[in-house]
């Protein structure tokens, strides 16, 4: 996929720039190729600049109060130069209520202090391109989901008898559960034990008892794959990824999808080797 | 603590100092005691040996590392002084005046980015920012505006403006004047730190050179004239908010001050003459005990500097001043009354370390700038502080502490390191006009945003113990229509003044400025007077020093 191209601008006066350059490298870690116009840019400079660089995308930053009257501004610098249909988002020390009044002005989303860069990396990414053109095929499964009633007295037959490297034992307190990856080749086994009554995998084994409970599918593009699963009319669970273990983000689609197997999609972190 | 026969000469001093200095300011109460009755002593020290007396010593004496008075807040806390300043000379004039009479002991003047960065109201770069983050000044009417009925002689004043320092202290100076408060009498501070704006702050106008010499020819005017103006206030606040740590933080603004200590040093001015008038701007953060080791170490690193690096006779020269403002990128958006809480640590951590005047920010500002409202609980946090909890009472109450001591040493130690390092880079300017300091920021800032995000640092109501309905408070509303009223007074101003006495000043300041060793200032007030407008002054200035563009 080409390379998102994005323009960080500061308009107005105000020299803080530490959210701006922070954006700026979070921006460039997710792939995406940036453009820092520098402190004090009017909007006719912003405008120039996007067109010439022919940029996916404007984000501007403010914190001195000028929002108001500057953002404005280079919606309506973009629109002399037919550019409107670059997506502008803003950022910076943005009281609530002015947000209702930017988006009407054309800017398409404001990310105030706070905001996780990890958030608007994907926003842009959604926004630039909605179904993502290039849906690839799963390469691999991430990992085989087993529920068991119990993780140390499971571990003995994959650790000893099996031979299986223990990778590591977590527990992921949101979904009550206990979990221990064993690697098997390029895959794992995940062992999954209930931490709680209300646990997903105590209501698994409950009705079904141990075993297999869900296949995950190693997937890039999570969020994209989703919406066009989705407009597909393909049943989810998630219709939105959520962080997963290792910082991966996941989803799992209905069973009912898949023939009775429930298949969870894994989109491993950014930067990490697998 | 107990006396021995054999008083050794450096206690002795500090005892004869006290009792010197309370001859002159009295301490607060004639006892001081925990509330149990229990009495509370002046300073509390080890039975005397070397290391204590080499590497701590006395407050009131060399290398000053708890203090630069003997008696510190027993005799008298902390100047309060409260940051203002929004909107229109009038309505900041109407703040000030509730300030004061809520018991600020100090001005602190904020100006806005138009007026920083030396831009008339009407320029077209200020669309948008007049009046926003601080009051518009133009011309020296919005000056006389501004002060109108506050006597300046009793009251001292800090102004956070730097690109154009030199015309705002030309503005104060004549309202003095027209006030009858001759120039010596006038006290206060300017900050005058352009180097922390190339590092961090970015309201800059001149390249490097001219805005150095700017800075010495304030230096030499306010010694010539005998002004108690504090002439610089060298800045670490803003260094710390582009993201840096406290050692840099630290390091970075001892290495500026090196640098203008150099610059006016060169210009031919005797370190003595010009050194006392020194002052520095600290930031505190929520790491409480680190921040106090930062300003005891921040005082020892200086005083040994000036004395051991610069041959400074005068110990006035040796003394490191600062004010304090607690961090503002700590404070949340979200839950914004827990930022109360976090001020008050961030202030107690200021008291414990030292300090000599106080900001404590306001609960709403990572939303805009403070209400009247939580601008007097902010106030009210350092009051509290001062008059309630007795950490005033004796003089550094931590000093002594295993930690803190360790801590002390080893946030030396890491800013020595730093300070070796700009060195062979061949000083501040030089490392500032490559980057360096702008890079090692920039890396930490984002070291710190991953963290957040992973949650390996926890912001409390941020990235955890989150609300899901957030209460919206009251914020403060800067009306849209001042920017055009402002612009109409200028252009009053314009009209009425006498045009050929303004045309005729500015090209003297012209021809002045290609001068290089003539000293600007008597020239700027001579502007200043005839009610030429800051724009009008920074253009001349810019169109023979040139834009300094950044990096």
């Amino acid at each position: 996929m080409k390379k998102i191209r994005v323009l960080i601008a500061k308009p107005g006066l105000d020299g803080h720039d530490r959210g701006a350059l922070v954006i700026a490298q979070a921006l460039r870690d997710h792939g995406m190729e940036v453009i820092y116009t520098g402190l004090r840019q009017t909007p006719v400079q912003i405008a120039q600049a996007a067109v010439q660089e022919d940029v996916d995308v404007i984000g501007l930053s403010s914190l001195s109060g000028a929002h108001r009257s500057l953002f404005p501004k280079v919606i309506d610098e973009l629109k002399k130069r037919n550019a409107s249909d670059i997506p502008v988002v803003g950022g910076g020390v943005i009281p609530s209520e002015d947000i209702p009044f930017l988006l009407e002005k054309g800017i398409n989303q404001i990310f105030t202090s706070g905001s996780s860069t990890d958030v608007l990396a994907n926003y842009i990414k959604q926004l630039i391109d909605p179904n993502s053109s290039t849906i690839n095929k799963p390469t691999k499964i991430a990992h085989i989901g087993i529920a068991v009633n119990s993780i140390d007295q499971a571990i003995p037959f994959y650790s000893n008898t099996l031979g299986l490297d223990l990778e590591g034992v977590e527990t992921i307190e949101s979904e009550q559960v206990k979990v221990a990856f064993l690697k098997i080749g390029e895959t794992r086994f995940e062992l999954l034990e209930a931490l709680s009554a209300s646990s997903v995998i105590q209501t698994f084994i409950d009705k079904k008892g141990e075993g297999i409970h869900h296949i995950a599918l190693e997937v890039d593009n999570i969020n994209a794959r989703l919406q066009q699963y989705k407009s597909d009319g393909i049943k989810l669970i998630h219709e939105q990824a959520k962080t997963g273990a290792h910082n991966s983000e996941i989803a799992f689609i209905h069973p009912k999808a898949a023939n009775g197997v429930l298949f969870e999609l894994c989109q491993p972190a950014e930067g990490s080797e697998e | 603590m107990n006396n021995n026969d054999s008083i050794p000469s450096k206690e002795a001093n500090w005892k004869k100092s006290v009792d010197k200095t309370l001859k002159r300011f009295p301490e607060r109460k004639s006892t001081f005691h925990t509330t149990s009755e229990i009495e509370v002593d002046g300073l509390y020290y080890p039975d005397t040996n070397d290391k204590y007396e080499n590497d701590l010593g006395y407050p009131g004496e060399f290398p000053y590392t708890r203090g630069i008075q003997p008696t510190m807040y027993r005799s008298r806390f902390w100047t309060m002084r409260q940051y203002a300043g929004f909107g229109s000379a009038v309505e900041t004039n109407k703040r000030f005046r509730y300030l004061l009479d809520q018991g600020q002991t100090g001005l602190s003047v904020a100006f806005d980015l138009p007026t920083q960065i030396g831009y008339d109201s009407d320029d077209v770069m200020s669309e948008g920012e007049v009046g926003k983050v601080g009051v518009a000044i133009d011309s020296l009417h919005d000056m006389e505006q501004l002060l109108d009925q506050i006597p300046l002689d009793k009251v001292s004043t800090s102004m956070t403006i730097n690109a154009p320092a030199s015309v705002l202290l030309c503005m104060y100076i004549a309202v003095g004047e027209k006030q009858g408060v001759p120039i010596e009498k006038l006290t206060g501070t300017i900050q005058n730190d352009i180097l922390k704006e190339y590092i961090a702050r970015g309201t800059y106008i001149f390249p490097p050179k001219p805005s150095m010499r700017l800075i010495t020819n304030i230096f030499e005017y306010c010694q010539k004239n005998e002004m108690k103006f504090n002439t610089i206030s060298i800045s670490g606040y803003h260094i710390r908010e582009a993201g840096s740590t406290a050692v840099q933080e630290l390091a970075f603004t001892l290495a500026n001050g090196m640098a203008y200590v150099d610059a006016a040093l060169k210009s031919g001015l005797d370190i003595d003459a010009f050194a006392p008038r020194l002052a520095f701007f600290f930031n505190a953060h929520n790491n409480f005990f680190e921040e106090v080791a930062k300003f005891r170490a921040a005082r020892r690193i200086w005083a040994k500097i000036m004395k051991e690096h610069y041959q400074a006779k005068d110990p006035k020269s040796w003394k490191l001043r600062f004010h304090t403002q607690t961090g503002g990128s700590t404070l949340t958006a979200q839950q914004p009354d827990n930022n109360v809480v976090r001020v008050t640590l961030q202030a107690l951590a200021a008291v414990m370390g030292g300090t000599q005047s106080l900001h404590t920010n306001s609960r709403d500002e990572a939303l805009s700038l403070p209400t009247e409202e939580s601008a007097r609980i902010a106030l009210r946090t350092q009051q509290i502080i001062a008059n309630e909890s007795g950490v005033a009472d004796t003089v550094d109450p931590l000093g002594g502490s295993y930690y803190v001591e360790e801590l002390t040493d080893k946030m030396e130690e890491e800013v020595n390191k730093y300070l070796e390092q700009i060195k062979e880079i061949g000083g501040a300017v030089q490392a500032v006009e490559e980057g360096f300091m702008q890079r090692e920021i920039h890396h930490k800032a984002y070291e710190t945003q991953k963290q957040i995000e992973k949650e390996e640092e926890i912001i409390v109501g941020l990235n955890k113990y989150k609300l899901d309905e957030e209460v919206n408070p009251d914020l403060l509303k800067v009306d849209e229509a001042l920017e055009q009223a402002q612009i109409n007074s200028l252009e009053k101003i314009r009209a009425e003044r006498d045009q050929e006495k303004v045309d005729e000043l500015l090209t003297i300041l012209r021809t002045q400025a290609r001068v290089q060793n003539a000293n600007l200032i008597p020239h700027i007030l001579d502007a200043v007077k005839a009610y030429a407008t800051v724009g009008e002054i920074c253009n001349v200035m810019r169109d023979e020093f040139g834009l300094y563009t950044g990096m």
